[in-house]
């Protein structure tokens, strides 16, 4: 008996600090997240509550709510189509096992160990008009005018913004890599047995049996998407105008100048938007079925 | 037909190395032409961005090392990485060999919630936890940091301990339980040794991403003793704004550190995030 309770006594002495960063830093954060967003409050006085206040200013004060959402919108559908169909069809290229092969996989990872702001610090002088590779190669090439100020004007900022990010899907090509790996090779025999070519094969069996990846890699780069902070904060700053703008950059502003409801009220609409996106591409790709 | 099949094959070749060979440009070009950048002259920088340095002159990097702080904001990236991701091992390691081991009531629903805050994005908390440090006084030092780094790893490491102690079986805790080993010792000198794999993975995830976070050391640290070096990296953008060759220099000492912990675990960095689809 006494030893029961001694073990007992180790367990939540283990859990301890786990559980205290679990409420301290996500249960505590989250629900305050939640509820003072309801309510009118600068972080000095007691919160006020104002009911919808803050969500009604968010759609209604200005024009950077609805824009942000707008771009959220397109960069989540570059995000799922192109940048996650670019890892795709790297994973199912290595997957062939060329020459090279772990190379390329290798060194797809590098930019995603850099810090994301030395990365956008990098473009902006990629972009940059006077020695900026993009606008020099291009005058080089034949047009002697080309002048184009990426991240200063519309609709090249929102462009240049999308270019930072846009081919590094490392992670998606780990883990359909990773899937592409674990498929048995007798199911792979029984369909060229049965006459079937490489590109059937890869179309018909491959591809559908990957899409829980795949799947995973849609939610985290659209995830990645929702909290995309350095690319546009140290770039195009959210312009020209509220071009670029996005919800994490309200946020920012919002606790910079101590309107907490308000970054509150932006906060809940980002932890929503996650939520929703989670839930619609595990329908969308039937995730929760078991695939053998 | 003969001919026909030849051609497919081919341009099949010809499709699978472009892109290849487009992924490794497209990852490798920004870096080199940094590098590259940073021993030519403001001058060579702006007369042509695609020459080669004639030489390599260390001195901007002298420059930035010493007139500009950095040893000190590189000290402070090191110390705030390194001690939160050691903490961070540590908690998590205690919770993730209980998870794995242990029954008790509740263990379930605990180890969801727990790794469920991954699907939160980060900057969404950024308030409440910008309040939290505030209370504790904490704001604008190097252990404000550190106690919030060391909450960021809780899902991740998590999930990749539980994993590795799960592999460890249960017949050595029995075997030394029998030797009249204490709880702490079977944890501490039969499975910690035993983990050191799934340790090592999850330390490394935790510190490449300690190691290059900026939002909330951005908002959590004001002054220049406090700073990291992201954060540094944009007030050199500001400070050297028309001397390309500082700036390039000042990048590369930033971005290299990172490359060259991860050129050394490639392989594991790899294989966990193929098997968690995370990166710290």
């Amino acid at each position: 008996m006494n030893k029961k309770w001694t073990t007992r006594a180790w367990i939540f002495a283990f859990l301890a600090p786990t559980i205290l960063v679990f409420l301290l830093f996500n249960l505590v954060p989250i629900i305050t997240v939640f509820v003072t967003g309801f309510t009118d409050w600068n972080g000095f006085s007691a919160p006020v509550w104002a009911g919808l206040d803050n969500y009604i200013n968010l759609v209604s004060y200005d024009d950077t709510f609805l824009i942000s959402l707008r771009n959220l919108g397109l960069w989540s559908l570059i995000a799922g189509t192109v940048h996650v169909g670019f890892g795709v069809l790297v994973a199912f290229i290595l997957y062939k096992r060329p020459f090279g092969w772990r190379l390329v996989r290798g060194v797809f990872m590098i930019p995603n160990v850099i810090s994301v702001a030395a990365w956008a610090i990098m473009y902006k002088f990629i972009f940059n008009d006077d020695i900026g590779v993009i606008n020099n190669f291009m005058r080089d090439i034949g047009f002697s005018n080309w002048h184009v100020k990426w991240f200063y004007e519309s609709p090249a900022a929102f462009i240049a913004v999308t270019l930072t990010w846009l081919f590094y899907s490392v992670i998606v090509t780990l883990i359909v890599l990773n899937e592409l790996m674990a498929i048995p090779k007798e199911v792979h025999e029984a369909a060229l047995l049965d006459g079937a070519n490489e590109w059937q094969v890869t179309r018909f069996i491959n591809l559908p049996l990957v899409r829980n990846a795949i799947g995973t890699g849609v939610i985290l780069s659209i995830t990645a998407r929702i909290a995309m902070f350095e690319e546009v904060a140290l770039t195009s700053r959210g312009g020209p105008g509220n071009d670029t703008y996005n919800i994490p950059l309200m946020l920012y502003n919002g606790i910079v100048n101590s309107e907490y409801g308000y970054a509150n009220a932006a906060g809940t609409v980002m932890i929503l938007l996650g939520v929703i996106v989670m839930l619609g591409v595990n329908r969308l790709f039937r995730m929760n079925e078991k695939i053998y | 037909m003969r001919a026909s099949l030849w051609l497919s094959k081919l341009s099949g070749r010809v499709f699978t190395y472009g892109v290849m060979i487009f992924t490794v440009v497209v990852s490798t070009f920004p870096i080199l032409w940094i590098i590259m950048s940073s021993f030519k002259t403001n001058k060579a920088i702006l007369g042509d961005p695609f020459s080669l340095p004639k030489g390599f002159d260390f001195a901007p990097y002298i420059d930035v090392y010493t007139n500009y702080n950095f040893l000190n904001f590189f000290k402070n990236s090191l110390m705030i990485a390194g001690i939160a991701t050691l903490i961070a091992l540590f908690i998590y390691s205690c919770a993730g060999y209980i998870f794995a081991k242990f029954e008790f009531k509740g263990k379930t629903l605990l180890y969801v919630l727990c790794t469920v805050t991954l699907l939160v994005p980060g900057h969404a908390k950024a308030q409440p936890i910008f309040s939290l440090i505030m209370k504790l006084n904490l704001y604008d030092t190097k252990t404000g940091l550190i106690l919030v780094y060391t909450s960021f790893g809780l899902a991740l490491a998590l999930f990749v301990l539980k994993a590795t102690f799960m592999t460890i079986p249960k017949d050595l805790d029995e075997a030394a339980l029998i030797d009249g080993a204490s709880f702490w010792r079977i944890f501490w000198n039969v499975n910690l040794p035993l983990a050191r794999s799934g340790i090592a993975t999850a330390g490394i995830l935790m510190f490449l991403g300690n190691w290059n976070e900026y939002f909330y050391a951005l908002i959590l640290t004001t002054s220049e003793t406090n700073r990291t070096l992201p954060v540094a990296l944009q007030f050199f953008d500001e400070a050297f704004s028309y001397n390309y060759t500082r700036m390039f220099a000042a990048l590369t000492l930033v971005i290299t550190p990172g490359i060259l912990v991860y050129l050394l675990v490639q392989e594991q960095v790899q294989a966990s995030v193929a098997s968690t689809g995370l990166k710290g």
